[in-house]
């Protein structure tokens, strides 16, 4: 049986086309019919399409009839490609035996093709490489599989010229898979192996679970057991994604399915967690699980505080879905009631809220995004403080995380690109030219200076053509203190934020001087005032409102007036109430505005 | 029953840059046509007036309509209804459409109001402003209405034309004083969207600037300073009068009288129901002529609309208006507005005096932002 079953993953950088490359298979091999075809279709949410992402992972199965007669099973996952979503990827890339790499051949090589790359090296998986968009005037398919071979190392002799828009090398592609990509080792009747590499919750069907089983099988009755976690469930469902999902009577080793088990939350089913048999469990989990955690923070408050208990709800539904956000009540004295949520990346967190904004129809006030700081207190006791207005007093030392980031750009852009790096306390790690003309970087940076406007200025030093990626390497002390916003004379602790000693006076001058830009005047005086414990440090006035009267009523046009007043009281709806101060929601992201 | 009434005359000799009310170019035919509507709607509406108080013919331009139909209207409103013997009738009009024949006709039909669209009595700003006249032609009609002994006359200023200085904005004001009006209305310019102005600022702002806030607030205290050292009383945002001079078909708005529109566009308030007649002149003709109500819109007013009407019509005027009644209506909590009250009187923008509450100049200039406020805390 095995040894007709190929698993493999596309990777590639945003963009390049692997969503579309997938339509492509899908279309070739019949598994959909042209009338259920549209574009990149295993994007299914909302959010995905309208974006044009990839946020979650996909897998379907394909049935190719090779030119060697034989019938062929191909699963194919489809991986987001964004770097918040890098572990989940990893996940993918381990329960596959080989991967397109699919490369855009009008940009070439980027941040993210070698990040993945090296992910699938690492994973010891064959490698083809794709060389796509070979229709665009502006491709360049030789210099591409250049940078390739000497960015990342592989053989591109027999890469496949493609284009995924125009079904070029389709054909190529799947014969390729067939040929180079091993079939799954593994043996049925060894006690059961599967590797979770994606789970939701299906509001009739419970969590779903994506898995490869490595070892063994499954079929429903059996009692599993999650080797991490620790639940046990008894299987009702196994099958499999063609594209739709259908039932069977049992999944075996080298196959890669959904299992259902009755399990009422996604925690249960950790990505990268391995299921075995209860009764009959294997000695060892597949390797490479992580318990991973978020890495950026921010608050999520209400508007109008009656919308408390909706947006707990609303998180609760979400977090159903997605195990690797987490949020805990908070209070602010500035916003009240609110919640603490974590996330693997900005993308991430723009995604949470936007759903819960457009799925669960809040109005929302979010925080700045923070890192999460690591502190050992006066007494030794080490915190993680995820909120810069709880960072305490007094403590021995404060540590930051960071990142090694790559940054891919053009030699043209090198130099305002290490003055970014710079400026944002980077240290060099690595230089390397990529062809003629393309220059590789790596840098270390604290993770919190790549939060604010990084990724922005770094597209637009270099016009759009640098790019990035980057993975976490721990924490390390640094000379950072608490920044504090006050607004006539009262700390708005939804402001506070934590910066870098040598950075505090110019962040101060500059954030107060976008507050007064961004809080619109008042009925009375707004000060605005920069502090380092006791000390001012820059100040700012929001003159009092002097003028906002209407004039006539003409004819006897009550209603007119009436509506136009209603709609002033709307707006201020969206207003955070702060003692007699309304701040609007920029108020509360205009850290991210500071350079 | 219904004692006030409005008529909408929508045609003008050409549009103001600034202009966003509703009106069209002057048309001898289409304007007949209209008066004849003008007369069939009355008809129609007749059952629901007792006795007229008053009568404002406004605009536009009303005294663009020929002799022959204004006197059509005024014989159609003399012989369907009966005036209170103390009736005010006002007529809008633009200096340079006014005549001795056309005086003759108003004066004959009743008209003893005169409201006079002056705007500036600076040659400069009119032309800016695309007004048909200059300081001159608005002399001259002042001349005109002396010469018949005409003593409530009403001009409308204007201040916060781009250009405009403090000097030009005294010297329009003082123009308007020695004419001894019975009434001044000071109108700030302001930007509305679809006017010519709008584009012409929008695409240059380099030559064209609305006036900074600070002085357009010099201007309209230092027009309230120096209208009351002459005798008018600032009874409303925009009015001021001569004592007993009140424009009192405005006061009834303020006071949520009820009162009937006719002609296109035109607004009216009765049994509890507002309602907007149908803009476009066509449609409201033929609306009339096939004897439907050109009705576009009516809303019926629910208790808290009509608190909320209560209080951002009731503070436009100097009076103010009566707690005691915004209490009897249990939709306000009392503690709420008092201690609301106190906040807004302890700085200044309010002040309460036997029972009613009133903007204070401070207050004036920010009026809408307190009157949002009050509608928000007290949840209405
Ligand atoms: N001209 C041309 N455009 C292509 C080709 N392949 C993909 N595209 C376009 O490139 C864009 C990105 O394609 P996707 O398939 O969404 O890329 P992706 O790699 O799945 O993107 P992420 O999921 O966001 O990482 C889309 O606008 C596609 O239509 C190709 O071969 N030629
Ligand atoms: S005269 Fe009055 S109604 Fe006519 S266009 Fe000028 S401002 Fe508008
Ligand atoms: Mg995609």
């Amino acid at each position: 049986m095995t040894k007709n079953i190929r698993n493999f993953s596309i990777i590639a950088h945003i963009d390049h086309g692997k969503s579309t490359l997938a339509d492509r298979l899908l279309e070739y091999t019949g598994a959909l019919s042209e009338r259920e075809m549209m574009e990149q279709v295993l994007d299914s949410m909302d959010l995905e399409r309208e974006r044009g992402i990839t946020i979650k992972a996909h897998a379907v199965r394909l049935e190719y009839k090779a030119k060697d007669g034989n019938i062929y099973i191909l699963n194919l996952i489809d991986t987001p490609g964004h770097v918040d979503f890098s572990y989940e990827v990893s996940r993918s890339l381990a329960s596959c035996e080989g991967a397109l790499l699919v490369v855009d051949a009008s940009q070439g090589v980027e941040a993210q093709t070698l990040a993945n790359a090296y992910l699938a090296v690492e994973h010891n998986l064959e490698i083809i490489p794709v060389i796509n968009k070979i229709d665009l005037p502006s491709a360049d398919p030789n210099g591409t599989i250049k940078e390739i071979e000497e960015a990342i190392g592989i053989d591109c002799s027999e890469a496949i010229l493609a284009s995924a828009k125009e079904g070029i090398g389709t054909e190529e592609i799947l014969e390729a898979i067939v040929k180079k990509i091993k079939p799954p080792a593994g043996d049925d009747n060894n006690p059961l192996k599967a590797l979770i590499f994606d789970s939701w919750f299906d509001n009739y069907l419970g969590v779903i679970v994506l898995v490869r089983i490595f070892e063994g099988r499954v079929r429903p009755g059996m009692r599993i057991k999650m080797m991490a976690e620790g639940g046990i469930f008894e299987v009702s469902r196994v099958g499999i994604f063609s594209p739709k999902m259908k039932d069977v009577h049992e999944l075996f080793s080298g196959e890669v399915g959904y299992i259902i088990a009755g399990i009422k939350r996604v925690t249960d089913t950790k990505i990268g967690d391995t299921i075995t048999d209860a009764d009959n469990p294997a000695l060892e989990p597949c390797p490479g699980y992580k318990d991973i955690k978020p890495m950026v923070f921010c608050g999520f408050y209400p508007t109008q505080t009656h919308q408390y208990e909706n947006l707990r709800d609303a998180l609760n539904k979400l977090r159903l879905n997605d195990s690797s956000f987490v949020y805990e009540p908070e209070t602010s004295l500035a916003l009240g009631f609110g919640f603490r949520c974590g996330f693997l990346g900005l993308l991430h967190m723009e995604i949470i809220k936007e759903r819960l904004e457009r799925e669960f129809d809040l109005a929302l006030l979010s925080t700045a995004p923070t890192v999460v700081y690591r502190v050992t207190k006066t007494d030794g006791e080490i915190i993680h403080v995820e909120n810069p207005s709880l960072l305490p007093e007094n403590y021995l030392k404060i540590e930051e995380p960071y990142v090694l980031a790559t940054i891919f750009v053009p030699s043209e852009f090198i130099g305002p690109v290490l003055d970014l790096c710079q400026e944002k306390r980077g240290t060099q790690k690595n230089f390397a030219y990529i062809g003629k003309d393309r220059i590789k970087v790596d840098y270390e940076l604290p993770l919190n200076e790549i939060l604010w406007d990084f990724y922005d200025r770094l597209k637009s030093i270099s016009k759009g053509y640098a790019s990035m990626d980057y993975e976490f390497i721990g924490y390390r002390e640094s000379d950072l203190v608490r920044l504090n916003i006050l607004l006539n004379g009262e700390i708005v602790d939804a402001l506070s934020l934590i910066v870098h000693k040598d950075k505090a006076y110019y962040k101060g001058r500059e954030l107060t001087e976008k507050l007064r830009g961004i809080i619109p005047r008042q009925m009375y005086e707004v000060a605005i005032q920069a502090a380092i414990g006791n000390k001012i440090i820059a100040r700012e006035n929001v003159k009092a409102l002097r003028k906002d009267v209407l004039a006539k009523c003409y004819g006897g046009d009550i209603t007119r007036k009436r509506k136009l007043l209603e709609k002033q009281k709307e707006g201020k709806k969206r207003m955070k109430k702060f003692g007699k101060l309304e701040l609007p929601q920029e108020a509360f992201l205009a850290v991210l505005k500071v350079k | 029953m219904c004692n006030f009434l409005y008529i909408h005359i929508p045609f003008c000799i050409s549009k103001c840059i600034y202009c966003d009310f509703f009106s069209v170019p002057f048309d001898k035919t289409l304007s007949e046509e209209y008066v004849n509507a003008l007369c069939k709607e009355l008809i129609l509406k007749k059952q629901n007036i007792k006795f007229l108080k008053t009568i404002y013919i406004g605009g536009g331009t009303p005294t663009v309509l020929s002799e022959k139909s204004l006197s059509q209207l005024f014989k159609c409103l003399n012989d369907n209804f009966n005036f209170s013997s103390d009736i005010e009738i006002t007529v809008e009009m633009n200096p340079g459409t006014l005549d001795e024949l056309k005086i003759h006709t108003l004066i004959d039909s009743g008209v003893n109001r005169f409201s006079v669209g002056v705007q500036s009595f600076n040659d400069n700003e009119l032309r800016f402003l695309g007004r048909i006249h200059n300081g001159e032609n608005a002399h001259n009609t002042f001349k005109l209405l002396k010469k018949y002994n005409l003593e409530n006359f009403s001009l409308d200023l204007i201040y916060g034309i781009p250009g405009q200085t403090m000097e030009s904005w005294k010297f329009s004001l003082e123009n308007a004083v020695n004419l001894s009006p019975s009434h001044i209305s000071t109108y700030e310019l302001t930007l509305e969207k679809n006017t010519t102005l709008y584009k012409l600022i929008k695409d240059s702002p380099n030559h064209f600037t609305m006036l900074d806030e600070d002085l357009i607030i010099e201007m309209y205290n230092f027009a309230i300073d120096y209208l009351s050292k002459n005798g008018f009383e600032h009874y409303e945002i925009s009015n001021f009068a001569k004592p007993a001079f009140k424009c009192i078909h405005n006061l009834n708005y303020w006071d949520r009288g009820e009162y009937i529109g006719i002609g296109a566009g035109s607004h009216s308030f009765f049994n509890n129901v507002r309602t907007s007649n149908i803009m476009d002149i066509n449609e409201y003709m033929n609306s009339i002529n096939s004897n439907v109500l050109p009705i576009k819109e009516s809303i019926v007013i629910t208790p808290r609309e009509e608190l909320k009407e209560f209080i951002f019509l009731g503070l436009r005027k100097k009076e103010g208006i009566n707690i005691k009644k915004l209490i009897s209506s249990h939709l306000v909590n009392e503690k709420l507005l008092n201690a609301l009250i106190k906040d807004f009187i302890d700085t200044g923008f309010l002040e309460l005096k036997e029972d009613y509450l009133r903007l204070t100049q401070k207050g004036i200039l920010i009026s809408n932002t307190i009157i949002v406020k009050l509608f928000e805390k007290l949840e209405i």
